[in-house]
């Protein structure tokens, strides 16, 4: 891991953390893309400094860069690729709703400021009609209701 | 070579993700004809049902079972291998599988809309088993992938404006922790030249502690994305709910579980748990259950209560991690297992009350324990689980962190669960009060379906039921499954044998 | 006793389940589960009281102490007679209490029934735990029971209350019984009384059990739930109420109490507590104008007395609150079925609306009148009896504070005789005041069927006092099953002239002026309430509580909650840099080289050129481009690394993401910020977004030193070493990458396809959700540069790019290439097809339809990987076999060629699937796309 390949790698993570905590979704999508190549700039280094590609050509023992962290990158940037895929599309999906990619703050979580900003829950609205069923002389006279059930009987 | 290779149970090893995924190829093949789709994939289900079944009897009396992909020794092949941990959550993820599905099928919505609907959910199995299975860091990132990646899917099913707002944060978070986790794994194999768990922990035990701290934490942040602990969760509650009715149900019982499964094995096998690890996952677990259920307490949508219920259950597995005893992992895995069952109860009862009402928002339901008083039934008793009541699975989970907590005297987290537990439920009161008592306030965002003797159509009805009763059994059976939770235990605690199997070529 | 438990379980299931289909039948069927305790007792009582016990065990969970302990002794028969005997003419009454027509009766008895099961379990537990399971059974029961008419809110209010009380003092019993079974070694209640290491019993064990208990028995300052759960049938009040659930907490203190009572706070508690509840209960009860809260908060006070006795934890007052037990059981009940009754029959029981009673109710009045003694304590009824029997143990007490008790319920006996007078006057229609009155001066009196069972207990509540012998030995034996080695005295009603007797008169007589002097009464309790107005009632506190903690949770959640995903992200990168960067640091030392080599400058640099540009442009697809324009940059670099796989791959995924990229943003509007909706809240300020992007920058530097330096630290080489030297002999490939890929990671591969199938029908079923048709021949949209020439060209150029593919993908064992860089090659050139020609000409060029394409990759891959495991191999173990390939010679192979074939097909598949999902003509939900820049661009 030479300081290099290292700071570039916190450069594509600076700037894909900057992209991803934006509203819009293809700058998002693009900030993810970055922090993808910075992951896998990083796997790809992680076997030690290069050195030859890894074909075994028959005559002795060259200095084979490492194998196994290619293969790994690979699998990653296929994977990303294939979810970045879908990404865009519930972006496509979402222009053709919005008319815009912008990703909007979750309703019912804004729902639950309102309402905590309102007199208050249903809860509260019962609390008044649970208060002790008046026992007092001022209080009113049918306190608990059961009237009828003898009804008929 | 893989360890008895002649044997039948290691030729079962890989069966759990390879039949999902051939039912998914299938199901590819043949998009245009449901009832095939519908064919396949419950026979694909049964199979796998039966494969785990075998497994878990197999793997309580060998300890372990694996199997070395490609015919390879351990840290050059992928290993695959089985303890009664995995064993357990294949088990119980098979059969919340099985159900699920058949309730979709029965629900008939986007089951019967979406040609990729049976696919996609294969994939999301398949990935679920690769995930306990795998004994590969990178392979288990992969298993991860084919789960979410379906998941993605899944949830949108519909293309609903709600669904693709949500869609769009759950793919974003869920494809930044991947991201982060490609990250952790880069600089793992930088650190140690492998990616096996068993060699890890083996060359972990040579590394700087500060270094190792960084990588407990670094995958503790990862899984800790996907099982939704604090302050990584709020995508969660967001998201679920907006998805088809069967989906939410699979991903509250079991996707969060993966995440906490892989806390558990990659925090036992890779890290001995310093204490300042212990401390820190008191302390998560302690917040994650305040704030899952005061965001639980203030909602007034049954789905949504649900989905933030689910948060704070997370908080008292990760307690009984935390604690690092052979009592609060045993607590802890009973915990899981039984939140899986009595989760996705609630959710299935949760779209039942759905379809019944044409809405599962307190205010516009209302009565269900007279129209629909089957459904009501369904509700209570893993409502009264989910709230830790006697004698219901939830008690002994409870119970057993609770008694283990003050052994290992933390009685100040024992407190928390306990108003925690009080919390949970006067929620799940407010839920019955609000959807099965009274009438509805305003009038529901959908028209009401034609109700049904039962309270919906007999092939949603029957799965419910299913899953109830595994819930009730899990309490009636409590000791002998709560035996093998110890068992599986006393493994994680001390892992040699895994390590052995694994690392020693099988 | 097992059997009677599961009866009650499965009848009063059955009894629910059949709902609505049994009206108010379901209490004649409920009465068999009390009917068969009630056999059970008759056959074994006279055992039991001859000192035997019946027990029963059966394991839970041994492991955690969890084991069902059922045991029957002297005391546990006394509530099961309460339980039993009440419960079976509950039922009766409620046979005749409620009209055929009212719905929800059958789940009303079934419920009752499944109570009924819930507190004979409690009540013959012998483990802590287990009584704790039925304790929580009663709760939930009630709550169910309470709320049972649903549709009033006040019902719905009152459950909560219950449920939320009882069931927060259960857990608060949770603990203290964990405690205390900590400590002592058992959970056994039996072993915990008879051998008694009290020293190792903390006070905290104690104070949360007894709150666990105040909770359940109604004390204050829990005691609010009570008179509300009033709003509950009165049946139901009379047998949850005042029968049996309320005594539950003053069973569990009775059944403690020996072994407990000697911790030092537990007296102290107990007695004040208890006095409270007492004196206050009794002054709420003067005050009542309704007969059944009057009853209610009568209980209260009861309770307040039942706990100080049976809290002493000496014999002799061990006894009378048995005695006390016993007589509250008998006379609460009779007086509800009475209050019952009258609301019946008259429709009210406000005692200003109740006037004198017609002829037919003298039997009524007489059972009022008998109960009323009882409960006041006037001999020779029953309750005297308990009165005199407390009295007499606190007058001789031998416990501190005993003489101040007296005092105390003195005290609380002139007001129960008090409230006990004016509830016989409410009854007799004596406190009408002037405007009401009228109606109900002629209500017919109650057929003899309805209180027929009150009238039982009415002249029980007598003829037990007059001759106490039945219940002596009975008594006794519950005196001594708590305490075994005493000998307590006879019950007896006349005990000879002593203390106690002066009191009791005393008692009486101030009872008897208050009761005529009562208007002043009245007068002066007015006063005193108007002085106490403001304070906040009991009920109020709770329901402020609730709305606090509600309110709590609101404020909290929409803190943390924010809905905003910019936050979520923030939070997420936020925590993990810190997380790790900060341990990391700690163990940082040396300083590695620079660079590598200097050829990688270039693409490093390019690089970052690249990324700061893509977040400095405005336009959506020159930010798009940079991305790409990073890709290559890395191809380039892992060129010069000896990766060319990862580089062609890379180069060509490259290729096909800034395809895809382009699909999606020519709807789009070509700047960021010329939206046509701008966000609903703006994304936190820049200057925090910077830092925090900084933050995780110099974080993943740190960590990526940090860790590459602790290689030296790890003796054993890497797992590359082995496959660089087994790639050639035992995987007969010489490209490590591939072999690595198809073989000896070949699952990774496995899952790798598997998310791009999913990819490929995620983007297909999101399409679809848009209600887009396939879009049909009339390309002239699709077009995005056209030109006939252009066309045959790509067409030539498409069959050349995909036998370069085929090309890739044979060869990819030995030398770069594959199935990956194969597919993704043909996706390019498909790609290509589409620009020149749109979806038309993609479909002409691939006939076959994407689906299959994609499912017949991925189950020729899945075969390779399962046939070796049917043939006893493991899974994706390859096989080696030669063959003869025209122009490609001779090859030796292996069955991974079939394996990357697969994955070529897949990837193929993916772009099919892609193209038929954004190619075609972009529509909206709304109108059509503002914005086309890319034909824009070529017009």
């Amino acid at each position: 891991m030479s300081i290099a390949v290292a700071l570039v790698t916190a450069v594509l993570f600076g700037t894909g953390s900057w992209l991803m905590m934006q509203r819009r979704l293809t700058r998002i999508i693009i900030g993810i893309g970055l922090l993808g190549h910075g992951a896998n700039l990083l796997l790809v280094s992680s076997g030690g400094p290069s050195g030859d590609a890894p074909i075994i050509s028959g005559d002795g023992v060259e200095n084979y860069s490492d194998p196994l962290p290619q293969a790994l990158a690979l699998t990653a940037i296929v994977i990303t690729f294939g979810v970045t895929a879908l990404l865009l599309a519930l972006g496509y999906r979402s222009w053709q709703i919005t008319k815009d990619d912008v990703v909007e703050d979750d309703v019912e979580d804004r729902r639950v400021l309102r309402r905590s900003n309102q007199d208050g829950p249903e809860s509260e609205v019962d609390l008044e009609d649970a208060v002790p069923v008046g026992p007092d002389e001022d209080g009113v006279n049918r306190v608990v209701g059961e009237r009828g059930e003898g009804d008929g009987s | 070579m893989a360890p008895d290779i002649s044997n039948f149970t290691s030729f079962l090893v890989p069966l759990p993700v390879i039949l999902p995924l051939a039912g998914a190829a299938l199901g590819i093949l043949g998009s245009k004809f449901r009832s095939f789709q519908r064919v396949v994939s419950l026979v694909a289900l049964v199979l796998g049902l039966a494969v785990s079944i075998a497994l878990i009897v197999e793997v309580d009396d060998k300890g372990v079972v694996a199997q070395v992909a490609g015919g390879w020794t351990a840290p050059l092949g992928i290993a695959f291998v089985i303890d009664r941990l995995s064993a357990v959550m294949l088990v119980v993820s098979s059969v919340i599988l099985l159900l699920v599905m058949i309730f979709a099928i029965g629900q008939a919505d986007e089951e019967r809309k979406q040609s990729s609907f049976h696919p996609l959910y294969l994939v999301l199995a398949a990935g679920v088993s690769a995930s306990f299975l795998t004994a590969d860091l990178f392979n288990l990132f992969v298993a991860f992938e084919m789960m979410l990646a379906a998941s993605y899917v899944l949830i949108t099913l519909g293309g609903r404006a709600d669904q693709i707002r949500s869609g769009m944060s759950y793919v974003v978070i869920s494809l930044i922790a991947s991201t982060l986790f490609i990250t952790v794994l880069a600089l793992v194999y930088m650190a140690t030249g492998t990616v096996n768990m068993a060699d890890l922990a083996l060359r972990f035990e040579s590394l700087d502690p500060g270094v190792k701290a960084a990588f407990a934490i670094a995958l503790l942040v990862v899984f800790g994305i996907k099982a939704g602990l604090f302050p990584l969760y709020f995508w969660l509650p967001d998201s679920y709910p907006t998805a088809p009715g069967p989906v939410t149900a699979v991903f509250s019982g079991l996707l969060t579980k993966v995440g906490v499964y892989a806390i558990i094995r990659t925090q036992t096998l890779l890290f001995d748990m310093p204490d300042w690890m212990g401390t820190v996952l008191l302390v998560v677990a302690a917040t994650t259950m305040v704030f899952g259920v005061l965001g639980a307490i203030a909602q007034d949508d049954m789905k949504r209560i649900l989905a933030f219920h689910i948060i704070s259950q997370i908080g008292y597995m990760i307690f009984g991690l935390a604690l690092f005893t052979v009592a609060g992992i045993a607590g802890a895995i009973y915990y899981v297992v039984h939140n899986i069952f009595a989760k996705t109860a609630l959710f299935l009862v949760a779209s039942l009350v759905d379809r019944r009402a044409g809405s599962s928002r307190l205010s516009e339901v209302g009565g269900l324990v007279r129209s629909a008083p089957i459904v009501a039934l369904l509700f209570t008793v893993p409502a009264l689980s989910l709230a830790g009541l006697p004698p219901f699975s939830g008690f002994i989970g409870k119970f057993s962190l609770v008694d283990a907590g003050l052994t290992g005297d933390v009685a100040w987290m024992v407190a928390i669960s306990l108003v925690v537990g009080l919390l949970s439920m006067y929620s799940m009161a407010k839920i019955w009060s609000g959807v099965f008592w009274g009438e509805a306030e305003e009038k529901p965002a959908r028209e009401p379906e034609p109700g049904e003797r039962l309270g919906g159509p007999l092939w949603m009805i029957v799965p419910t039921v299913a899953i109830v009763v595994c819930s009730v059994a899990l309490a009636l059976w409590g000791g002998p499954v709560y035996e093998f939770m110890v068992r599986a235990a006393e493994d994680l605690m001390d892992p040699s044998m895994y390590r052995s199997i694994v690392a020693g070529g099988g | 006793m097992t059997a009677i438990l599961i009866t009650h379980a499965l009848l009063g299931a059955l009894l629910v389940l059949l709902g609505d289909r049994i009206d108010r039948r379901g209490f004649l069927v409920a009465a068999l589960a009390p009917l068969v305790s009630l056999i059970w007792i008759g056959s074994n009582a006279s055992s039991i009281i001859d000192g035997d016990v019946h027990s029963w065990s059966y394991d839970w969970i041994p492991r955690l102490g969890l084991t069902i302990d059922l045991r029957v002794d002297a005391l546990s028969l006394v509530m099961l007679l309460l339980v039993a005997g009440i419960g079976i003419l509950v039922c009766a009454y409620s046979y005749r209490y409620f009209s055929a027509s009212k719905p929800a009766l059958g789940r009303l008895s079934g419920l009752l029934t499944l109570f009924a099961g819930s507190m004979t379990g409690l009540v013959v537990s012998d483990h802590l735990l287990t009584l704790f399971v039925f304790w929580e059974l009663t709760s939930v029961t009630s709550y169910l029971l309470i709320g049972n008419d649903d549709r009033n809110p006040r019902a719905r209010d009152a459950a909560t209350s219950a449920i939320l009380i009882t069931g927060s003092g259960g857990l608060v019993l949770l603990a203290g019984l964990a405690l205390l079974g900590g400590q002592l070694g058992t959970y056994r209640i039996s072993e915990i009384v008879t051998s008694i290491p009290v020293g190792s019993v903390s006070w905290v064990a104690v104070v949360l059990i007894l709150i666990g208990a105040f909770t359940k028995s109604a004390q204050f300052p829990f005691s609010t739930w009570l008179p509300g759960a009033m709003v509950a049938p009165t049946p139901i009040s009379t047998y949850l109420h005042a029968a049996t659930m309320v005594k539950a907490g003053v069973y569990l203190v009775a059944r403690l109490a020996p072994a407990l009572a000697d911790v030092s706070v537990w007296r102290p508690i107990v007695f004040a507590v208890g006095s409270i509840t007492m004196v206050f209960g009794g002054w709420r009860a003067l005050r009542q104008v309704d007969l059944k809260l009057l009853l209610a908060h009568g209980t209260v006070s009861q309770l307040g007395l039942m706990m100080i006795v049976v809290g002493t934890g000496h014999y002799s007052m061990a006894q009378a609150g048995i005695v006390l037990l016993l007589a509250h059981g008998i006379f609460k009940a009779a007086l509800f079925m009475v209050v019952g009754i009258v609301d019946h029959q008259t429709g009210t029981r406000d005692v200003r609306r109740l006037t004198r009673l017609g002829p037919g109710w003298r039997a009524i009045e007489v059972t009022t009148v008998l109960a009323a003694a009882s409960m006041a304590g006037v001999p020779p009824a029953l309750g005297f009896i308990a009165k005199e029997k407390i009295l007499a143990g606190t007058i001789d007490g031998s416990f501190a504070g005993a003489q101040t008790l007296t005092v105390v319920i003195a005290l609380g006996s002139v007001l129960t005789f008090a409230y006990s007078a004016r509830f016989v006057l409410g009854v007799f229609g004596r406190l009408t005041s002037h405007e009401g009155g009228d109606a109900i001066a002629s209500a017919d009196p109650p057929r003899m069927s309805l209180s027929a069972p009150a009238i039982l207990l009415g002249v029980l509540a007598l003829a037990i006092g007059v001759v106490p012998q039945v219940i002596d030995s009975l008594a006794r034996a519950a005196t001594q099953a708590l305490h075994p080695s005493s000998t307590p005295k006879d019950v007896e009603l006349w005990a000879g002239l002593n203390t106690a007797l002066f009191v009791s008169a005393g008692v009486i007589a101030v009872g008897c002026l208050l009761a005529i002097c009562r208007t002043s009464v009245a007068r002066l309790q007015k006063r005193v309430h108007d002085v106490i107005e403001p304070l906040p009632s009991g009920d109020s506190t709770f329901w402020w509580i609730v709305a606090a903690v509600l309110r709590f949770a609101k404020r909290t959640t929409h803190v943390v909650q924010s809905g905003s995903l910019p936050v979520y992200v923030m939070v997420i990168m936020g925590v993990a840099t810190a997380g790790t960067a900060i341990p990391a640091v700690s163990s940082y030392d040396n300083f590695p080289e620079w660079i590598d080599s200097p050829t990688q400058l270039a693409p490093l640099s390019f690089i970052v050129i690249a990324a700061i540009g893509a977040t400095r442009v405005k336009r959506r697809i020159s930010a798009a481009l940079l991305l790409g324009a990073v890709g290559y940059g890395m191809a380039g670099l892992y060129v010069l690394n000896g990766a060319p796989d990862l580089a062609l791959t890379q180069f060509a995924i490259e290729t096909l993401a800034t395809v895809l990229f382009v699909l999606v943003l020519r709807v789009l509007p070509q700047d960021f910020d010329s939206g046509q909706r701008s966000p609903t809240r703006r994304s936190m300020m820049p200057s925090f977004r910077l830092l925090i992007s900084a933050a995780v920058g110099a974080g993943i530097f740190i960590f990526a030193l940090v860790a590459a330096e602790a290689r030296e630290s790890v003796p054993a080489v890497s797992v590359s070493e082995e496959m660089l030297e087994r790639s050639v002999p035992d995987a007969h490939g010489s490209n490590v990458v591939n072999v690595i890929l198809v073989d000896f990671r070949g699952m990774d591969t496995l899952g790798e396809i598997t998310v791009l199938a999913v990819a490929a029908l995620g983007t297909a079923a999101l399409a679809r959700s848009a209600g887009r048709r396939r879009t049909a021949g009339n390309s002239r949209t699709d077009v995005v540069l056209r030109s006939e020439v252009l066309d045959t060209i790509t067409r030539l150029l498409f069959a050349s790019i995909a036998l370069l593919a085929v090309y890739f993908l044979f060869t990819g064992h030995n030398q770069p290439g594959g199935g990956f860089v194969g597919g993704l090659t043909v996706a390019a050139a498909i790609s290509l097809r589409y620009v020149a020609g749109g979806v038309e000409a993609v479909r002409r060029s691939v006939r076959i339809p994407a689906n299959v394409v994609l499912g017949g990759g991925l189950s020729i891959s899945l075969a390779t990987a399962f046939i070796p495991l049917a043939l006893g191999g493991t899974v994706l173990e390859h096989a080696v076999f030669t063959w003869d390939a025209p122009l490609l010679g001779t090859i030796k192979t292996t069955s991974a060629l079939f394996f990357d074939t697969g994955v070529f097909l897949v990837v193929v598949g993916l772009v099919l699937m892609a193209i038929e999902a954004f190619g075609g003509e972009p529509e909206s939900d709304e109108e059509k796309p503002n914005s086309r820049f890319l034909v824009g661009e070529t017009t």
